[in-house]
């Protein structure tokens, strides 16, 4: 056959709807679309399917957005990766070649002075977090750490890097006096100021966990969503968040794809006619990388938002619904 | 008859073919008459045969050598050659309940990084799952509107304009870190 067969096919779908043609024979299907609601419907027989009918469907088609918050920090390390990680270490002092000091520093230069100046307080020990080890010396079988000490933990680790850091010999290679030597800067702390005050409409609480924005409306907690307006499901995703959380956010929606869904279903009377419209959300991801969320003048009913890690959503959302949108949420 | 003339042809040109062949091989044989090498590149061929060893032409060139200018990374590469050599560490050695010890510590190792790869698999498939009922629901849902059944569907699988340079902003290629910014977050950004 030298032309597609697949018109034909499409002809044959628009004139017979008889329900004793499978449907597969009978309709052009797009990615088998029709086949679970049909079957379904042929089995129970009593009402027609609701298609072919044009009964209106009975569910509103919401647009939601899930907008989350991308952890800004690495994970805390578990104590034993810590103990772990500083065992191999001391372990690879017992292995490795000997540091060349000449290779790396040319001599009588300040900086040469100002290594040796920090390895002669490190007793000799090259490696900068390790403490006192040496590991070609005859007490080099000694390279456990007692309970309970400390040297093997981030924090430790951060001081002697700091402290290693700081300048000890001046550019006239004069040794800086102890009470001049300008200590180097600490890094930011971790936890910041809105994990003090638990302030749960600032973004940068909880900087090791993913952060979603819920909104409390009429029904209470929820992820902002809307019925849909004849337009696609990113689309009125985007709608969404605009009209909701303001345009003031540098945000990125994932894909089209939706993440997740909350059904609820309609409720129908004896001879099947509808009373209340079911709701059908669908919920699109959205990565925030700026900004913050703005509520004024929003067409929803919002009031209030909150940026809220897994756990506290679990408290927060109605139970049937997180247990909707639990599945999009990562571990962290 | 024509077939017969052909082979007797054929067999003809065969042995005007391997007799020049033979010719050709005799001449060169005789044309170099120096011993087979390994090697027939040309930069082999190219060199010389070295002298024979009696003249004293071969320590002159030496000593050339050796009064010729520093280059001026030789003293870096005095010190890289001095040391280039150390003696490598005697492999670890370790007593018996030393060597459980460290067993031990291997093992609780490999288990702790079993129980993460098994955590982030389960993560994984769990949002892997979420994803499918949402785009199952989707599937057979009468889409807003007129539309027909499976129309949000079929546009939530498009790809148009998802992949490509456009496709992921930079502001995401934002690296995760120990420490954070002097301001973690910029909450006045305005569009």
């Amino acid at each position: 056959m030298a032309a597609s067969s697949r018109g034909s096919r499409a002809v044959r779908g628009i004139f017979s709807s008889s329900p004793t043609i499978c449907s597969r024979c009978a309709t052009t299907r797009f990615y088998s679309a029709a086949a679970a609601t049909e079957t379904k419907a042929s089995v129970t027989d009593a009402a027609p399917p609701p298609a072919s009918t044009k009964t209106p469907y009975p569910y509103d088609i919401r647009s939601g957005l899930v907008l989350t918050r991308p952890p800004l920090l690495t994970r805390t390390l578990h104590p034993f990766e810590n103990a772990y990680y500083f065992y191999q270490k001391r372990l690879e002092e017992r292995l490795n070649t000997p540091f060349i000091t000449s290779i790396y520093f040319k001599p009588d230069t300040a900086a040469q002075l100002d290594w040796s100046l920090k390895v002669q307080e490190r007793g000799g020990t090259v490696a900068k977090e390790l403490g006192t080890y040496h590991g070609k010396s005859s007490k080099a079988w000694d390279d456990e750490l007692k309970v309970g000490d400390q040297l093997s933990s981030q924090e430790s680790v951060l001081n002697s890097l700091l402290k290693d850091a700081a300048a000890r010999v001046s550019d006239d290679a004069e040794v800086i006096a102890p009470e001049d030597v300008v200590p180097v800067e600490r890094p930011a702390e971790r936890l910041s100021e809105a994990d003090k005050k638990n302030d749960v409409r600032r973004l940068d609480r909880q900087m090791e966990r993913t952060l979603y924005l819920v909104v409390k409306g009429p029904d209470g907690w929820g992820f902002p969503a809307d019925v849909l307006k004849d337009e696609n499901l990113h689309e009125g995703a985007k709608r969404v968040m605009d009209q909701a959380a303001g345009v003031n956010m540098n945000t990125w929606l994932v894909g089209r794809v939706p993440v997740a869904h909350v059904v609820q279903e309609p409720v129908l009377g004896k001879d099947g006619e509808v009373q209340k419209m079911g709701q059908k959300t669908f919920f699109i991801k959205g990565r925030i990388m700026a900004g913050q969320a703005d509520l004024k003048g929003n067409p929803f009913g919002y009031t209030d938002f909150k940026w809220l890690t897994r756990e506290e959503l679990e408290k927060e959302l109605a139970p049937e619904y997180f247990r909707g949108v639990r599945n999009m949420m990562a571990d962290r | 008859m024509a077939s017969s003339t052909s082979i007797t042809g054929l067999f003809s040109r065969l042995s005007l073919l391997s007799r020049n062949t033979t010719t050709a091989t005799m001449k060169t044989a005789t044309t170099t008459p120096t011993p087979r090498l390994f090697s027939t590149t040309s930069s082999f061929l190219a060199r010389k045969a070295p002298p024979p060893a009696s003249g004293g032409s071969a320590p002159k060139a030496a000593r050339r050598n050796r009064q010729a200018p520093k280059s001026e990374n030789f003293f870096r590469i005095r010190t890289l050659r001095r040391n280039m050599f150390s003696p490598a560490p005697p492999p670890l050695r370790m007593a018996r309940l030393r060597y459980l010890r460290h067993w031990t510590i291997h093992r609780a190792w490999q288990l702790f990084r079993r129980k993460q790869h098994e955590a982030i698999d389960k993560e994984r498939s769990r949002m892997h799952a979420g994803m499918y009922n949402a785009c199952e629901e989707l599937r057979k849902t009468v889409g807003p509107g007129s539309r027909g059944e499976g129309y949000l569907y079929r546009v939530a699988m498009e790809k148009k304009g998802v992949y490509g340079l456009e496709g992921v902003p930079i502001e995401y290629a934002r690296f995760q870190t120990d420490s954070p910014a002097k301001e973690a977050w910029n909450h006045e950004w305005k569009r």
